[in-house]
Parts: structure tokens; sequence; C-alpha cells
């Protein structure tokens, strides 16, 4: 590596502190879920109440896991893009579009089941393949190429679908969304494969090292023999099944394709979890783990709403308000001046 | 090569007006021609902030919600607050300024993303919009139904109604900036390449945040517009709205990197855009999805389009 | 550059002119109809085939799905050339939509509006143009009755009354409701609840514990339910929802929380789709109250009145009737939609 980094056997103090807080880089994110937690329990004393029913776990904790699983799936992909320096907006649609693929090819009883979950997936991977290859082929801005699919995808599952909800009865893939497994929903055991299956991508193969280079520096990655393009466009494609199963998720749920509601503004959900999360949103450092504690804080503050019988449109003014709040704090000039705000009077 | 772009939006605007109209009988008449500004005022007065801001290197994904906001402000104001019109009006559109310039001050003074600032600015606005009223405001005062039949003439059967006027007005106006003050010169610079236009002696910071200022007047205006057009301020309204009017200024031939483009450009993706619009209404029969799918596609289109100039010159040079 | 522009519109503009000579005004331009001869069911259009506009609100619901396709099947019975126009649930689109038809000179355009504000200026723009408006299923708010020939749609005040009416009945008079309430501002949601308010008036142990906007869809439905399932448990006896939708996504929510829906917990709703249908007949849903959204005869029946001149009620009422778990069986194979 040709980037100079303070040589670990002599660290300075101050580096100390800073490595000891980028140790944890969990902490912000979890501090805030766990405020916002309290607060909940606060007002309502059974907010984490858990009991049996049925056989199953049931209370709010379970519902945020299981709510909050789409959030999780998408913020999961969402992670890597950022981390390649890049955004998906796309993601909403893509979840729409798979959903309502889904949706039709479960009405048709004569296609085995893995069918019915690998083809939309399929799809949700060539949608991601089509957004890679305009970032890195035709070197597209993210934001821009992403858009192109964003506003068009939901179009394309709306003709899929004929502009119907087109409902289904397929017991198999009604688990997916509404299943229990040992007492659990069956999405936990979903976000906590795919959670496994990226994190095991991302250490046990060199795809994080990578990522991070390609983040930080691309053409010191470049040089340094990382195929930056290939990456760049496999992330994409992460981004885009992880979206998909997002949409298996949600269509299973409710047992029909809703293509116009189906993932609206969870693009904007899973970029706020991953930025909460502590991901740096001009790539290179990235937490997994901080995304999923950062869309779970986003459940949270919706399931928050819904208790205190706040109407849902009024949702995002608490959410914006959060996201901003961390983006200051993690800013450099923004702190310099509140420490200048905060010293001046005591210096009168 | 912003030339060449812009003669190629050109082309598209005329091929699809010409197909538009030979397909469906009183397509080509003064009546839908009047119609493509009046209903697209909002959309085009948006667009005219939106191509500042990208112009000057940024984005602004808080339009749509700013003009619900903006909408929903003036309502209740003039109906359930008897506030006069023109005094509420004034204030929704310095409350947008404001909001814009906050915007703009967050992106510059602590460098954070533009689309991630505005983004929040988006649900920051949107849900404010709902708190305001939940629901759609009537608006009943004489100076709205007087606006409502106010119109220039432009043949037995067509007017140009108030929002139309308004947006011709204002992109004459704005032309006048970008192309003719020192403020459009320094937007550009900025935009092309941000330090040397510190080197230059450009004010870089005090000239985005006038930007985002300028758009977020722009969209406070589209919100006003808006109010005028349907007699109501609607919170819901205007979702999406941010992408298309980036998708009317991308295809109006600006380049999303900055320093490239023109308000003219812009204005043909909007009368791109409208023309697609009510070429479906006059078809009747093809699924509404096909303006989404047609309009990513022509973005796509003229993005790649762009690319393949800018590789052509950049051999060239 | 500018010259090509200029060259390239003129060019559009002389091969368009060829024919807009002749389709200057749009209601003569109308194509001869080859069946206006044969076209007996429209007494009042003589040799001239209509042409309607319909601006329809959107496809999110079944109920919705249904009504579009009443009115486009009428159409085709009659021979009327419609020019559908969905405008995904925005009310921009829709006024573009009906200016859209004013401009082409339709003979009458049916508009479902999708929230009751703001259509004052382009119902105007069409009274001028003599274009007749036909309102289906949602009223709008306005001064000025004659901007619209009528209005056919149910009487949501008295589906919400027979809702809570069937409901007070069912529960001896005492219940802790749930009410999810339709999308925020529209008629539907403003007048269902309203009537159901008023139906629980007369039994002072019914009460709504919380009401909250699932936004006449299945998944928000759920959603919402869940979340006052953990607020409320088992407080609650009995769900309202302004439609069918949200009611089945709250049924799946009262059963994953272990309760029976139909027994512990009664769900009424409005609307009267299959699904509601088939939630009743396995005994889940308790009791949907029909809003029929076969209204394309109505409809087109007022639309040639009003090309005709002749004036109508202001107001059309399509009659509801209650469904429960003992009638459904009957009705539902009879049930389209």
């Amino acid at each position: 590596m040709s980037t100079t980094r303070p040589d670990p056997l002599h660290p300075d103090p101050l580096h100390k502190l800073r490595a000891y807080f980028a140790g944890f880089p969990l902490l912000w994110p979890l501090v805030g879920l766990a405020a916002l937690l309290l607060f909940n329990v606060v007002y309502h004393p059974g907010f984490l109440a858990l009991e049996v029913r049925d056989g199953h776990l049931y209370g709010t904790p379970v519902d945020l896991l299981h709510q909050g699983a789409k959030g999780i799936l998408l913020a999961i992909g969402m992670t890597l893009v950022i981390a390649s320096g890049g955004i998906d907006l796309s993601v909403g649609s893509v979840m729409a579009l798979a959903g309502a693929a889904a949706a039709l090819l479960a009405k048709r009883a004569d296609l085995p089941l893995v069918a019915v979950i690998v083809l939309p997936l399929l799809l949700a991977a060539i949608a991601g393949l089509w957004n890679g290859l305009l970032v890195t082929r035709i070197g597209i801005q993210p934001i821009i190429a992403t858009l192109v699919l964003m506003t068009s995808g939901r179009g394309l599952a709306m003709l899929l679908t004929g502009g119907q909800n087109p409902a289904f009865d397929r017991s198999g893939f009604i688990f997916l969304g509404n299943g229990h497994l040992l007492g659990l929903p069956f999405t936990i055991y979903l976000v906590a494969a795919a959670l496994t299956t990226a994190g095991l991508l991302l250490r046990r193969t060199a795809l994080g090292l990578f990522l991070e280079s390609t983040g930080d520096n691309e053409r010191a990655s470049r040089a340094s023999g990382v195929d930056a393009r290939l990456v760049k466009t496999a992330v994409y494609v992460v981004s885009g099944v992880c979206a998909g199963l997002a949409g298996l998720v949600a269509t299973s749920n409710i047992k029909q394709a809703d293509p116009i509601r189906t993932g609206e503004m969870m693009e904007l959900d899973a970029i706020f979890a991953v930025v909460v999360g502590g991901t740096a949103l001009t790539g290179g450092r990235f937490t997994l783990a901080g995304s999923v504690v950062g869309a779970l804080l986003i459940q949270t503050l919706t399931q928050t709403m819904f208790y205190l019988g706040v109407p849902p449109p009024i949702a995002p003014v608490p959410k914006a308000i959060i996201v901003l709040a961390v983006c200051l704090l993690q800013s450099a000039g923004f702190r310099r001046d509140v420490v200048g705000l905060v010293k001046r009077p005591i210096r009168r | 090569m912003s030339r060449l772009s812009f003669a190629a939006t050109a082309v598209v605007l005329v091929l699809l007006f010409g197909t538009a109209s030979w397909l469906y009988p009183g397509f080509l008449s003064a009546r839908v021609i009047a119609n493509l500004f009046g209903d697209n005022a909002a959309l085009g007065i948006a667009a005219i902030g939106m191509t500042f801001v990208i112009l000057s290197g940024g984005i602004d994904l808080s339009v749509g919600a700013v003009l619900a906001f903006t909408s929903t402000l003036v309502a209740l104001l003039v109906t359930r607050h008897a506030v006069p019109p023109l005094l509420a009006i004034a204030l929704g559109l310095a409350i947008g300024a404001a909001f814009g310039a906050v915007m703009g001050a967050m992106i510059h003074r602590y460098e954070l993303p533009p689309f991630l600032v505005t983004l929040a600015g988006m649900f920051f606005a949107r849900g404010m919009a709902f708190v305001l009223s939940l629901e759609s405001l009537g608006i009943s005062h004489p100076f709205y139904r007087s606006a409502a039949t106010f119109g220039i003439p432009l043949s037995a059967k067509a007017t140009l109604n108030a929002p139309a006027l308004i947006f011709l007005v204002l992109f004459a106006a704005a032309s006048c900036l970008l192309h003719a003050t020192r403020f459009g010169r320094d937007v550009y610079a900025v935009g092309g390449h941000e330090p040397s236009a510190r080197l230059l002696g450009v004010a870089v910071g005090k000239t985005k945040i006038a930007v985002y200022a300028l758009s977020g007047t722009c969209s406070a205006l589209a919100g006003v517009v808006a109010t005028l057009r349907m007699g109501s301020g609607n919170p819901a309204q205007g979702t999406g709205f941010e992408l298309d009017a980036i998708a009317c200024v991308v295809i109006g031939g600006t380049l999303l990197s900055g320093g490239v483009g023109s308000l003219a450009g812009t204005l043909n993706g909007v009368l791109i855009f409208g023309t697609i619009q009510i070429a479906l209404v006059f078809d009747g029969r093809l699924n509404s999805w096909w303006a989404r799918i047609v309009v990513g596609a022509l973005l796509l289109l003229f993005i790649v389009f762009q690319k393949l100039l800018a590789r052509a010159a950049s051999r060239r040079a | 550059m500018r010259a090509l522009y200029t060259a390239l519109f003129l060019t559009a503009a002389v091969v368009a002119c060829k024919k807009t000579d002749n389709k200057e005004s749009g209601k003569e331009s109308g194509k001869p109809d080859p069946a206006s001869g044969t076209s007996g069911t429209s007494g009042t259009s003589g040799t001239k085939q209509l042409t309607v506009g319909f601006a329809q609100v959107g496809a999110e619901s079944a109920w919705r799905t249904a009504e579009t396709g009443s009115i486009r099947a009428e159409a085709e019975k009659r021979k009327v050339n419609l020019k559908f126009s969905d405008a995904q649930g925005k009310q921009e689109n829709q006024i573009t939509a009906v200016r859209g038809f004013i401009a082409q000179g339709v003979d009458a355009i049916i508009l479902a509006p999708v929230v009751e504000t703001g259509w004052e200026p382009v119902l105007l723009e069409a009274k001028q143009a003599k274009i007749p408006v036909v309102l289906v299923d949602r009223g709008i708010k306005t001064s000025d009755e004659t901007l619209y020939a009528t209005l056919i749609a149910s009487d949501f005040v008295a589906e919400g009354k027979m809702a809570a009416e069937w409901m007070a009945k069912k529960l001896n008079g005492k219940a802790a409701v749930v009410e999810l309430q339709g999308t925020p501002g529209s008629a539907p949601a403003i007048d269902r609840k309203k009537g159901f308010e008023e139906g629980i008036k007369a039994n002072p142990n019914m009460k709504i514990i919380a009401s909250q906007s699932g936004d006449f869809r299945r998944s928000n439905g759920k959603e919402v339910m869940e979340a006052l399932l953990k607020k409320h448990g088992k407080e609650i006896t009995a769900v309202y929802a302004h439609n069918d939708d949200m009611a089945l996504g709250a049924i799946q929510a009262i059963e994953e929380s272990g309760a029976k829906p139909g027994t512990d917990v009664i769900v009424v709703s409005v609307d009267g789709v299959k699904d509601a249908f088939t939630a009743m007949v396995e005994g889940k849903l308790s009791a949907s109250v029909e809003c029929n959204p076969l209204l394309g005869p109505m409809a087109f029946d007022a639309v040639e009145k009003a090309v005709a001149g002749q004036t109508l009620p202001k107001r059309q009422v399509v009659e509801d009737k209650l469904f429960d778990t003992t009638n459904a069986k009957d009705v539902i194979a009879t049930r389209q939609y």
C-alpha cells in the first residue's frame, strides 16, 4: 500500500483516542437506538414486553425485527454500494418489480416454489447488473444511473401486473413473509442468513478490503491490482438481489403484489439507515453492523409513531432531524463551530 | 458540445410533438400548446431552480416537498387565518428561500453531500406540510376566483392562464440572470471547476448558498402556482416531483457534473415531458405508466449521448 | 443551430397542418363510426359516436379496478370511444388529464376525484367549453354546483352508520373499537368516519379507542394494526376499517397475535370486494357494507342524458347493502370483483 498510515507501534495520544472510537463505530447508533427504546418504555411500559402466543414469540421487539427485515435487507446492499463510493436509488422500484414478478409467478400452480422465488431474484440481479454497468462501463454518476431505474422500474412493475394488485394463495411463498420457525418469524432467519453471507463475503474473501480501497481511492486500488470495475458492478448486483429479497418479503407479507406502494420511499430509509449506522458517504469506511442498527432505529421510529398515534405522513420529520443531526455531528466543521459557540461565553 | 445536445433535445421535442399531431386529431392546436405551458408550469418553475443547482454541481431533492409545503401553507393562511393572499404568497416564498439557504449553508459550510442534505430537507418539508394540514384545503377567496379565470387569450379556445404566464415570465427573468449577470457566470464557474473558480476570485460559498436559496424560492413559487391551478393546497401533491424536474434538466442537456447547460434546454425538457403526458391522455388507451418508462428511457439516452459527446470532445482536445 | 431548429419545427408544422385543417375542432372530427347505425343502446346520440374521457384516480385497490372495469365494459357495450387516463393517485395528473380531454374536445368527462378540493378552476374550464362532467364515486367541495352535471356515488355517511349499527347489535352496544381510516382528506375517509361516529352515539359503551390512517392499503392496515395490538392488547374488541383491503391486513395482524378474528375481535369494513366475501365465508371478517363499484351503466346513462342537454339530479345515490357471515355465501359465487 502506498498510502501513509501512522505507525501502529508508536501512536500519538490523540490518534489513540481516535482509534478507540474508531474501534466502536457502533457506539453512537446504539446509543440512539437505546435512547429511543427507553423513551418508548417510559411512555408505554409494555413496549418491550415479550410473551409466547400460539407457540410464537410475540411482542413489539419481534415486530421490530420482523417489520424491519425489509429495511435491513436493503441496508445491507446499500452499505456495500455506498462503501464503493456509489449510491443506489433504485432499490424501492426493484422491490416493486421483484414483488410483482413473484406474485404473478405464485399465481401459477404449475411452477415449482423455487422458480417463484429464484426468478424474481434473478430479475432483481439483472436490474442491479444494469445499474452496475451504467456506472462502470458508461461512467454515469451513480445517483443518475440508478435514478433511471428508479423512475422507470415502478412503471415496468405496473406494466407487468397490468396496473392491478394480483393476489395469490401459495402457502410456500406466503411462509416467506409470514411463517414462523422455532417460535420466531422466518424473516429474522432470512435476515440473519443474508447478513452472514454478506459478512463472510466481506471478511473471508478479499472483497471487504477491495471495497474499502475502491471507495477510498480508486486510482490507488487500481494500481494495487484490484479490478475496481468488477467490484463496483458486483456491489450493485448484490444491492439488487437484496432489494429483490426485500420485495419478496413485502409481497409475501400481504399476500398480494402492490407495485405502487411496495418499497415506496424505502430507498431513502435504506440510505438513512446506512448513514446513521456510521458508514461514510464518501465511500471506503463502512460497517454492516452499524447499518443494521440504523435500520432498526428507523423501524423503531416508525413503531413509535404508531404508538403515539402520530399520523404516518408526519413520520418523515423526526427521521430528517435525526439524520441531519448525525451528519452534522460527523462533520468536523460543525463540531468546530459548536465548540466555538460554547467557549465564547465562558471566556467573557 | 452543449449546443449539440441542445439541438438533440429540440429534435426530440419536434419529433414527439410531430408524431403526436400526426396520430391524434386536434393535438396540434393552440389549446394544447397553451395547456402544455399551463399544466407544466409548476414543473417548469421547479426545473428552472434545479437547473441553477445542477449547473453549480449540486442537486436538490427537496423541490416536490417544498412545493407541497408552500401550497398547504398558503391555503391554510388564506382560508383559516384570513391572511391576504398576496401576503401569504410572499411569506411562502420567503420561507422557501430561507429553507433553501439553510440547506445551502449546510452543504457549503459543513461539507455535507448535497443529495443527503436535500433528501433530509425533503423528508422534513413533506412532513411539515402534513403537520399544517392532513388534508387538501380548498381556498375560497375573490383573489383566487379571479386568478382562476385570468389569462391572455391566444385564440378563440386557447388561453395562456396565470400559471403559464408566471412560468414564462420567470423563464425570461432566470435566463437573464443566468446568461447576463455576474452571478450567472459564477454559477457556471463553481460548477465547472470549484478550485479554479476560487482562484479566479469567485465567492464560492455565497454562490452555492444563493443557488440553493434560488431553488427553494422556485419550488415555493411552484407551490403557489399549484394553488392557483387548483384553487387548493394539497400536502400530498408533488411526490416524485424532484425526479421529474431532474429528468427535465438532464434531458435538456445540462451536465449533471455541473458547469455545462442552459435554461433553454431545460424548457425543451419540460415540454418533452409535458408532450408525452398529454399524448397519453389523447391516446386514452395506453397505460399511463408508459410515461414513466419513456421518461426513464429518454433520460438514459441523453446521458449516454452526453457521455459520447464528452468522450469525443476529450479525444479531440 | 437555431436555423436547424426552426427548419425542423417548420417541417413538422407543415406536415401536421394538412391534418389539422379538417380537424380544427375536435368534436366534428370523430371518425365516422361504421357501427353507429346499429348501436341501439344509446338512445340520444343518433348517428354520432360519443367520445368520453374518464379520469381515474389509479389502481390502488380491487374496488377501483372493478370500477374501471365496469366503465370500460359499459363503454364497449354502448360503442363509446373511451379515453382512459390513470392518474397514478395524483391530483395534479388528474387535472392534466381533464384539461387534455377538454383540449381534445371530448363530448363528456367522467371524473373520479381523488380528493374533495381543488377542482373549481379545471371544472370551470370544462363548463366554458360546454363539456358536461359526471362525477363518480366521490364528491367535491364547491360553492358552484353548476360545475358538474351530476354525482353518482354511494352515501359514505350512511355506509359508516350501517357498519356502526350492525356492530352495536352484534356486540350488544359495548365495544372498544380500533378504526382504520382511509387516505386523509378523501371523501370516503371523512364520511365513513363521520357516519360511524354518528352510528355509535346511541351506545355510550361503544368507544373508538384508536383511530389511525391505513391509507386504504392492505400493507398499511396490517402494520398499523400490529402496532395497535401491541399497544392496547386484549382491550380491543372490534375493528372498523374504511375499506376491505385494510380490514384484510388487520385480520392477518390479529391472527398473528394469536387471537381469532371474527370471534375474539369483530372486524367490520366497507366495500364488499370478493376477497372480503371469502374472508366472511371463512368467518374471519364479520361484516362488510357493500359499496357498489359497478357504476358504468349509471355513469353512461348520465353522460348520454347530459350530452343531450337534459338536466340531471345533482346527486344520484347508489344503494348499498350490508353483508355478513350469514348471507355472504349466497353472493360470493356471483361476485365478479
